[in-house]
């Protein structure tokens, strides 16, 4: 028995399954052999196996390990919760059996919330008790006290008395060893009135020799010698020799410590036999001891001091045992401490692991977003970069769009051309001449600073400069404006003088060194969201190369032009573009615009 | 026959008036020139002229100078200028009837033509009012108006507008005190000489004066509601700029 023999007269009332059952080898080889018939892994075996392992227990504890475990497996793969439990609490007994309380506790904890998710009250209420034992092993009283009082609700929940009264006198025994006297006393008589409303005379016998221990304690001998004859009569009665032996060792006892050795005498006397008869070491030297006392009271020296020698000899055995069990128990403790501190240690490892990659996670947070700020003020300097040259493009653009259109060329041969009409006294045509040259004049110095306006307000433009060409070269140009039906004139917006350019080449360079009458056409269409210029002349076609001068003067207005076109195409998101084609007869030059109206 | 006098401080100018008046159809007397503001108030004491042809720079000086030195108006003015764009802006605010140099001989026909059309001199001497009160208001919201009717003329503060609506060749005007007014102008003179920040061209056929928004509702190119109650259609491509312009 390893079970620690500290409250050496209280009769416990604890209960593992088959736990006074001794085991019977017929018994056990009539269960193997059922087993073996029955191989299906269902739930018949199961039962089988905790059954077997179970009338085990005592016999060969080991053994039953690995039937458990196939239960567990089966009942795992089936499901079948019930079974779990059951193998769980078997596994608990087990290595309750073999004093390893650490694997009986998991065991039996595992099986109790098992048993909660079933509420198999009957199985929780066993496994609770069971809990209540070890931890009242370890001394762990609060634990123990948690787990008897949670056994004594299930117990009264099911209505269960004999549970209920096991469960009342288990709390009571915990209390009486933390020398709680008044609270053990009230459980003991609560467990004492409902055995003997069961009827119960083991229990009411039990029951009534734990309350005399505890009045003895209380140092109230009379009431505990009252109680014990009372526990020692009963339990004659239904033949229980360990409450009998226990109660008349007690009895004695009491009476020693009273000096009636006589009486003494006798009841150590009858302790001492009945003890031997069932093996009982402990009470055995206890009785020793008693008649030591008394046979040294009546004179009788050589019989007390053999009385004595029994008495050590039989103490030292038991306490060798004792401090066996002792030991065992504080292994165990160290054990579970060591464990403890492992488990504490493997937490704070898994906390600081847990810290190092929050800290981990937030640096790289960090650093993302100080990266993101950095790359995206980078690319914003980028973009502003580029927005400022783009302005500075446009701003330049508008400048040489100017001086394109009021270039040197045109405003001196003006000049001289106005200078001609005097010279030659053709004062009015002079002056119709000044007149449209200051008109012009003023409205692309007007027109410049826009950066569109009407189409119909352009082509006034237009013909106003062919106008004044016109006159310049004698009447011999012409020109027609056809703009498209599908065109509000009034209503959609173009770059000022985006033609003049081109139309300025087509005179000085297609039709003045042409002989005979030039033409110009100017046709104006709408291509989608694209608006379509073409002009057409019929003059002397491109310039030769080796005409550098006049080329680079045509160019760097075409150049202008497109650098305009660009920037539009850039604004509008729609890409612009000219084309400029020699035909069989003068030039053609198209241009495409992103097409805008103003309303 | 009507008495003209110039005011010019160039005589080119001077001379080149002087001969395309003589070679007019319309029977102009020219009845003497100068060319600083002292002359001129003399002469236009003892000369009483019914036309004066009047340069805006004159030398350090101005036309308008001349012109808020007078006790009276009571001529028509035609001012001549090779170009000022705020003069031009300011002359037009009246109303009042400019050339440009060098001066054309058909625009000055159109202008004779107007001037013989005037029904009265109390409407230059108005225009003129608008004029100086303009100058002397440097408030841009507060400005004075000419607006040009089929009748004659009608003076207004712009805050009184609350809107324009063009019908062809001419436009209403409603006022705040509910009065539709109809101008022999187009939409777009209107627009082009209102200052943008207090006016603004929602439509085609609508220009409408910002501070009399109350509320802009959202759809293609939604619509507004003006103090007046009547909603005023956007046009899409107008949407944009218009709300940048009542965020600002």
């Amino acid at each position: 028995m390893p079970r620690p023999t500290k409250n050496k007269y209280c009769i416990i009332l604890i209960c593992l399954v088959h736990f006074f059952g001794a085991s019977q080898q017929n018994k056990l080889d009539s269960l193997k052999n059922e087993l073996q018939a029955h191989a299906l892994k269902d739930t018949i075996r199961v039962g089988l196996l905790i059954k077997l392992a179970s009338e085990m227990t005592y016999s060969e504890p080991n053994q039953g390990f690995s039937l458990i475990e196939e239960a567990l497996t089966i009942s795992k793969k089936n499901k079948w919760l019930k079974g779990e439990a059951l193998a769980q609490r078997q596994k608990g007994n087990l290595y309750y059996v073999l004093a390893d309380n650490l694997n009986a506790l998991d065991a039996y904890q595992q099986a109790l919330v098992l048993s909660k998710k079933i509420t198999d009250k009957q199985l929780e209420s066993s496994i609770l008790s069971n809990l209540g034992n070890i931890h009242a092993d370890l001394k762990e009283y609060d634990q123990a006290l948690e787990n008897y009082h949670a056994y004594l609700e299930t117990s009264q929940a099911m209505g269960n008395r004999a549970e209920e009264i096991k469960a009342l006198s288990n709390i009571a025994i915990i209390y009486n060893d933390t020398e709680n006297f008044k609270e053990g006393v009230s459980y003991l008589k609560k467990a004492l009135e409902l055995a003997k409303l069961e009827k119960n005379n083991l229990f009411v016998a039990a029951i009534t020799n734990n309350l005399a221990l505890a009045q003895k304690k209380q140092d109230k001998p009379q009431k505990a010698l009252e109680n014990y004859q009372k526990a020692a009569d009963l339990a004659q009665i239904i033949g229980n020799k360990y409450i009998e032996a226990s109660a008349l060792n007690s009895i004695g006892e009491i009476n020693a410590l009273l000096q009636n050795y006589a009486v003494a005498e006798t009841y150590a006397d009858r302790a001492l036999s009945i003890s031997k008869e069932i093996g009982a070491v402990e009470w055995q030297a206890d009785s020793w001891k008693v008649l030591s006392s008394a046979y040294e009271n009546k004179g009788e020296t050589a019989g007390a001091l053999n009385a004595y020698k029994e008495y050590v000899t039989l103490r030292d055995s038991v306490l060798s045992e004792e401090k066996k069990s002792e030991l065992t128990r504080k292994e165990m403790q160290f054990q579970m401490e060591r464990q403890q501190a492992v488990a504490n240690e493997e937490i704070k490892r898994q906390q600081l692991v847990k810290n190092i990659y929050l800290i981990g996670a937030i640096l790289l947070v960090l650093l993302a977003v100080l990266g993101y700020y950095i790359y995206k003020r980078r690319r914003d300097e980028l973009e502003k970069k580029k927005t400022a040259e783009f302005n500075a493009k446009v701003s330049e653009t508008e400048l040489k769009a100017l001086r394109s259109q009021m270039n040197p060329h045109f405003i001196f041969n003006s000049l001289n051309s106005i200078s001609d009409f005097i010279s030659k006294n053709d004062i009015q045509q002079a002056d119709d001449y000044l007149v449209k040259f200051s008109r012009l004049t003023r409205a692309i110095l007007e027109n410049s600073e826009k950066k569109s306006i009407p189409l119909n307000e352009d082509l006034e433009l237009m013909e106003l400069y062919m106008q004044i060409e016109a006159i310049r070269l004698e009447n011999k140009l012409h020109h027609k404006i056809t703009i498209d039906q599908d065109i509000e004139p009034n209503n959609t917006l173009v770059p000022p003088l985006i033609l003049q350019p081109f139309i300025e080449n087509s005179i000085w360079h297609g039709i003045a060194p042409k002989n005979g009458d030039g033409h110009i056409d100017i046709k104006i269409k709408k291509e989608g969201d694209m608006l379509k210029y073409v002009v057409d002349d019929n003059g002397v076609g491109q310039p030769k190369k080796n005409m550098s001068e006049k080329k680079s003067n045509g160019s760097y207005g075409i150049k202008i032009t497109k650098s305009r076109i660009d920037i539009l195409s850039h604004l509008k998101n729609k890409k612009g573009s000219i084309n400029l084609m020699d035909k069989p007869e003068g030039v053609r030059v198209e241009i495409t615009l992103p097409l805008e109206l103003q309303f | 026959m009507l008495k003209a006098l110039i005011v010019d401080d160039e005589q080119h100018c001077i001379d080149r008036l002087e001969r395309l008046l003589e070679s007019s159809t319309y029977n102009i007397q020219i009845v003497g020139y100068c060319k600083t503001i002292d002359e001129a108030k003399k002469e236009i004491v003892k000369n009483t002229p019914d036309i004066l042809f009047l340069d805006v720079q004159l030398g350090n000086e101005t036309g308008f100078d001349l012109l808020s030195q007078l006790n009276s108006i009571d001529f028509e003015v035609i001012f001549t200028t090779s170009y000022d764009k705020y003069a031009l802006k300011a002359i037009k605010f009246s109303a009042l009837d400019y050339l440009l140099k060098p001066i054309d001989n058909t625009e000055l026909d159109n202008a004779l033509q107007k001037l013989r059309q005037q029904r009265s001199l109390k409407e230059a001497s108005k225009k003129i009012d608008v004029l100086f009160h303009n100058f002397k208001e440097s408030n841009a919201s507060s400005k004075r108006i000419a607006i040009p009717t089929v009748e004659g003329f009608s003076m207004m503060d712009t805050k009184e507008i609350i809107r324009f609506q063009s019908d062809t060749n001419y436009t209403h005007i409603y006022t705040l005190s509910q009065k539709k007014i109809t101008a022999s102008k187009t939409i777009k003179y209107f627009e082009e000489i209102l200052d943008e920040n207090m006016f603004f061209r929602v439509h085609k056929s609508h220009l409408v004066n910002l501070d009399y928004i109350k509320t802009y509702t959202k759809g293609k190119g939604g619509y507004i509601t003006l103090s007046d109650k009547t909603k005023i259609e956007v046009a899409v491509r107008r949407k944009d700029e218009l709300l940048q312009k009542l965020r600002a």
